[in-house]
């Protein structure tokens, strides 16, 4: 009796063993997964600096050539737009305000530089040698060529397809004044490369952002990544950073574009950003900013023919509905960062504020 | 007296299998002499199949031990099974292969077995069975004694200690069955242990040294068959009204007169230790008036046995 | 050969060392390639490039740019762009149904037929058996997406122009550089299905019904790409074996992006090795009964 039962123990302690590795094979990959992003930031430890220094850091970066991929997380707050079917084009005019997207930056100089807008079976590029520069749409399979007139720098010319970590940053670092508390975070790790965390907090209260904050590359300063959390949220709401970064000079014949047989090429000179939804820049409807920093707001007067279009085309969009809810007074597009006011009377006003602040201000006006 | 493990090709304790709530298999002790020529006896549903899928590392038991050729199963399963060919619950080969090509597909399954002897091997085996003709031909085109002659091909790709035979002479015609019988008796003659289970008994009767029956997922008899048909083995049965006049011839003959049933009309008589001729019987009761009304010698068969084992005849399934 | 010249043969004409396993899974690919099955379903793979370039090169108009599957475009102008058309368009279904079929019968299908039981007292040993069973099915994959990229390049080089093909990137790569793309997008896409393999084979372990196992691997397939779709789920995303099958993509950027294959893989072999040890635990206790 006392065999039957070791025997039945050893049956029953086999079966187990043959079972562990598929309990602990999940189990490690589960741990490793956990591990690995936490792990990340451990162990970077900077010499220390005072956030002005890192500021300096900044300023004086002096990157000439680099590749590297990028990655633009959003979570607005906007519903999740269709990726596919009929409202797929719709809603490509809003893609870069929801989900991630992913690009790649090749940089030699301040004349040579390469974007590409990674897309699902598709990719945007942009290529600019000196004053030559080539847009190239691989799903419209259009080319077009512009020159340009003046020689602006690196930042310029990726608006409207995807912004860079160092183009934000510079931008969010420009506006750096009293409004603004800098303060350092701890010391991180982004695309491999160690980084200063520089903090900047809005003083004002009535803003919806709560912090940026800004990963500054310990050895040349170079923005890595750039995260707007809204005041709300404890995950950012926007986040643009490096996923990898080389600081060699890229391959020339990257640089180097010929439209290939069967685009369609256009010729644009001087050129416009196309890319972008127009901003109207007559001065019959010339926006105007009340208030400065960071609870700033701007307002675009009703009437100005290509707002009032864009406002018409927008609200028949069946996209209007799901992206605005209807207050008195008008519509409003609500984000966790940005607050968007459509009056009935067709004004349009903006802010990084609540609601309650853009309707007074539509009332005051 | 505990026998020595390498007495026995197959040797189980107390084995038991479980599926949920019912016993396939209740506390099972095999004891397969080495060099017999085993039968494993009992109706369809009894626990056969289930027991041999224990013994060859198929399934696993819910307790019990399994020694196979000395050795512990399924622990020591990769040692002991090259040494074992067995045709389980029927043949199974992909029927859009030839026979040839499922045998050398078989073999390759094998890790031991040679591959430079692979192709004479398979011929070899298929000659034995009498497929030759039929090699490449595909098996979907087989008859199922067709392919269970296949099956006993497998088993024999490789010499072995032990055959295991799980109903050999299922589908075949009688010729095919004699064929099957005088191919267990060649191997087992070449020292092979044959293992052959069975719900025909009187296929196993011919050729079995030694059997086992199973009734219900119990063992219920094992030995050899002499053992199992009983001692003394044939009687004498004899209709008559002279028992005492025929009580004296019979011990004439060194034959032991049985008590008398309750109804009276019938006399049993067994044999000594020498049978004498039942013609010389008969003409000496008729010489000595004892009034014969019938005269049959009685050989129990391992049937009657079998009734009286498993209360109830053997095409019936549980 | 008489049995006892049979028997006058030294042992090692029947047995050597233990082999690694390598006749078994020479036959077990060359059984699997000698059923008519799978080459009607290499077969069926192959058709689908042929009746693209047969619909493109029949259609007088063509194709409007952005409309229809990627690449679909280009097809008229160079032949190549036909093997591009057809591994896009195999990979969400046909090439995981076809895959499918393979990895379901597995186990379950030497189950049903017998065999099973008889590969297993030769002894195969069950590891070994579900190795080699595995590394069958990978072979089936290299087979149908490498069915579909040949076929796609015979029939375009046949109906249509070949010459330097367009990236996505926008630059142009000479024919012999876009054969080595081509080579690789096949080698992406069966690296792609190998995750699926070990699901299939899982669930081949887990039944003697090998078509229950075929459809359940397929279904899987498809769940797997609709709750990728879903943006609701997608913290799920990263972690479904089908979330990087249209990666491939980034093989056609200039310079290469590897980020997708080395993810792309990485996930892959989580499944391998989840579905593996799972398969292990399953098949290693399993009471084979049919």
């Amino acid at each position: 009796m006392c065999a039957t039962d070791d025997a039945k123990g050893l049956n029953m302690s086999r079966t187990l063993v043959r079972w562990l590795p598929a309990v602990m094979v999940p189990v490690l990959i589960a741990s490793v997964a956990v591990a690995v992003p936490l792990a990340a930031n451990a162990g970077v430890n900077l010499p220390t600096k005072t956030p002005a220094q890192v500021l300096a850091l900044a300023a004086g970066e002096k990157v000439v050539a680099l590749s590297g991929t990028i990655s633009q997380t959003s979570s607005l707050g906007l519903p999740e737009l269709p990726t596919t079917g009929a409202d797929a084009s719709a809603g490509s005019a809003l893609e870069l305000l929801t989900g991630s997207h992913t690009a790649r930056v090749f940089v030699d100089g301040s004349t040579k530089q390469r974007v590409q807008v990674l897309d699902r079976m598709a990719e945007r590029d942009l290529v600019r040698t000196g004053s030559e520069v080539w847009l190239y749409d691989s799903k419209k399979k259009t080319a077009v060529h512009s020159t340009l007139s003046e020689r602006p720098t690196r930042s310029s010319e990726t608006e409207g397809m995807i912004s860079t970590p160092d183009q934000l940053a510079a931008t969010l670092l420009k506006s750096v004044d009293a409004t603004t508390t800098v303060s350092l975070g701890s010391d991180l790790r982004v695309a491999e490369r160690t980084a200063y965390n520089l903090v900047l907090t809005p003083k004002a209260s009535e803003t919806l952002i709560g912090s940026v904050s800004i990963a500054v590359d310990s050895q040349t300063g170079l923005p890595l990544s750039v995260e707007l959390f809204a005041r709300s949220q404890k995950t950012p709401a926007f986040s643009v950073g490096f996923s990898k970064l080389d600081l060699a000079t890229p391959d020339a014949s990257l640089f180097v574009f010929t439209p290939p047989a069967g685009a369609k090429v256009t010729e644009k000179t001087p050129k416009v950003d196309s890319s972008r939804p127009a901003v109207p820049r007559s001065d019959a409807a010339k926006p105007t900013v009340s208030g400065t920093g960071w609870d700033a707001i701007v307002a675009i007067p009703a009437g100005a023919g290509a707002a009032a279009k864009g406002s018409i085309s927008l609200k028949s969009s069946p996209l209007f509905g799901k992206l605005t809810t209807s207050v008195t007074g008008g519509h409003l597009f609500q984000t966790s960062l940005v607050n968007v006011f459509l009056t009935d009377d067709g004004r349009v006003l903006a802010g990084s504020v609540p609601v309650a602040k853009l309707q007074a201000a539509a009332a005051a006006k | 007296m505990i026998p020595l493990a390498s007495e026995f090709a197959i040797r189980t304790e107390s084995l038991t299998k479980r599926f949920g709530s019912q016993v396939a298999v209740n506390s099972v002790d095999l004891r397969v002499p080495s060099g017999a020529v085993f039968g494993f006896l009992g109706p369809n549903g009894s626990g056969k199949t289930t027991t041999i899928r224990l013994l060859l590392g198929l399934a696993s038991a819910t307790s019990g031990e399994i020694e196979v050729l000395g050795r512990r199963m399924p622990g020591d399963l990769a040692a002991v099974l090259p040494e074992v060919g067995a045709l389980v619950e029927g043949p199974g080969f992909y029927p859009y292969l030839s026979g040839a090509a499922n045998l050398y597909r078989l073999d390759t399954a094998d890790g031991h077995a040679t591959s430079a002897t692979r192709r004479a091997r398979v011929q070899s085996a298929l000659e034995r069975v009498g497929l030759s003709h039929a090699a490449g031909k595909k098996v979907k085109a087989y008859s199922l004694g067709m392919k269970q002659r296949l099956g006993i091909a497998n088993a024999l790709l490789i010499p072995r200690r032990l055959l295991v035979l799980d109903e050999p002479t299922n589908g075949l015609d009688p010729q095919g069955t004699r064929e099957v019988r005088s191919l267990i008796r060649l191997l087992a003659a070449e020292g092979t242990t044959i293992f052959v289970s069975s719900h025909l008994l009187t296929e196993i009767e011919q050729i079995c040294t030694d059997a086992a029956v199973m009734s219900v997922g119990r063992l219920v008899a094992q030995g050899t068959l002499s053992e199992l048909r009983g001692v003394g083995g044939a009687r004498v049965r004899l209709e008559s009204p002279d028992r005492d006049a025929a009580s004296a011839v019979f011990a004439r003959f060194g034959m032991t007169m049985a008590e008398p049933t309750p109804d009276g009309g019938e006399l049993f008589a067994s044999f000594g230790t020498v049978e004498p001729d039942p013609d010389t019987v008969v003409a000496a009761l008729v010489e000595a008036k004892v009034r014969v009304r019938s005269f049959t010698v009685d050989r129990p068969s391992l049937e009657q046995r079998f009734v009286d084992l498993t209360g109830e005849g053997f095409d019936v399934a549980q | 050969m008489s049995r006892s010249e049979v028997s006058a043969l030294p042992d090692t004409a029947f047995r050597s060392r233990p082999a690694l396993g390598l006749p078994l899974l020479a036959s077990e690919i060359s059984v699997l390639f000698r059923r008519r099955r799978t080459w009607a379903m290499l077969a069926s793979l192959a058709l689908i490039p042929v009746l693209i370039a047969l619909a493109v090169r029949l259609t007088s108009s063509r194709p409007p740019s952005g409309r229809g599957p990627a690449f679909l475009d280009q097809v008229s102008q160079n032949g190549l762009f036909v093997s591009f058309v057809g591994l896009l368009v195999s990979v969400p279904l046909f090439l995981p149904l076809t895959v499918g079929v393979v990895a379901g019968d597995t186990i379950a299908g030497e189950a049903s037929s017998g065999t099973l039981r008889y590969l297993l007292i030769a002894p195969a040993g069950r590891t070994r058996l579900l190795i080699v069973k595995y590394l069958a099915t990978a072979v089936f994959c290299v087979a149908a997406t490498l069915s579909v990229a040949i076929a796609g390049a015979l029939i375009g080089a046949a109906l249509f122009p070949i010459g330097p093909v367009t990236l996505l990137s926008g630059d142009s790569i000479a024919v012999g550089d876009s054969i080595v793309r081509s080579l690789l997008i096949a080698a992406y896409i069966t690296v792609s299905l190998l995750g699926l393999s070990a699901i299939g084979l899982f669930i081949s372990t887990m039944t003697d019904v090998p078509v229950g196992a075929m459809a359940t691997t397929i279904v899987l397939s498809v769940v797997s790409q609709v709750l990728d779709s879903l943006p609701q789920l997608d913290w799920l995303h990263p972690w479904l074996f089908s979330h990087y099958w249209l990666g491939f993509a980034d093989l056609l950027r200039q310079p290469i992006s590897w980020d997708s294959f080395g993810s792309n893989a990485l996930l892959q072999c989580g499944y391998i090795v989840v579905f593996g040890a799972l398969a292990f635990g399953r098949f290693t206790t399993k009471d084979i009964l049919s």
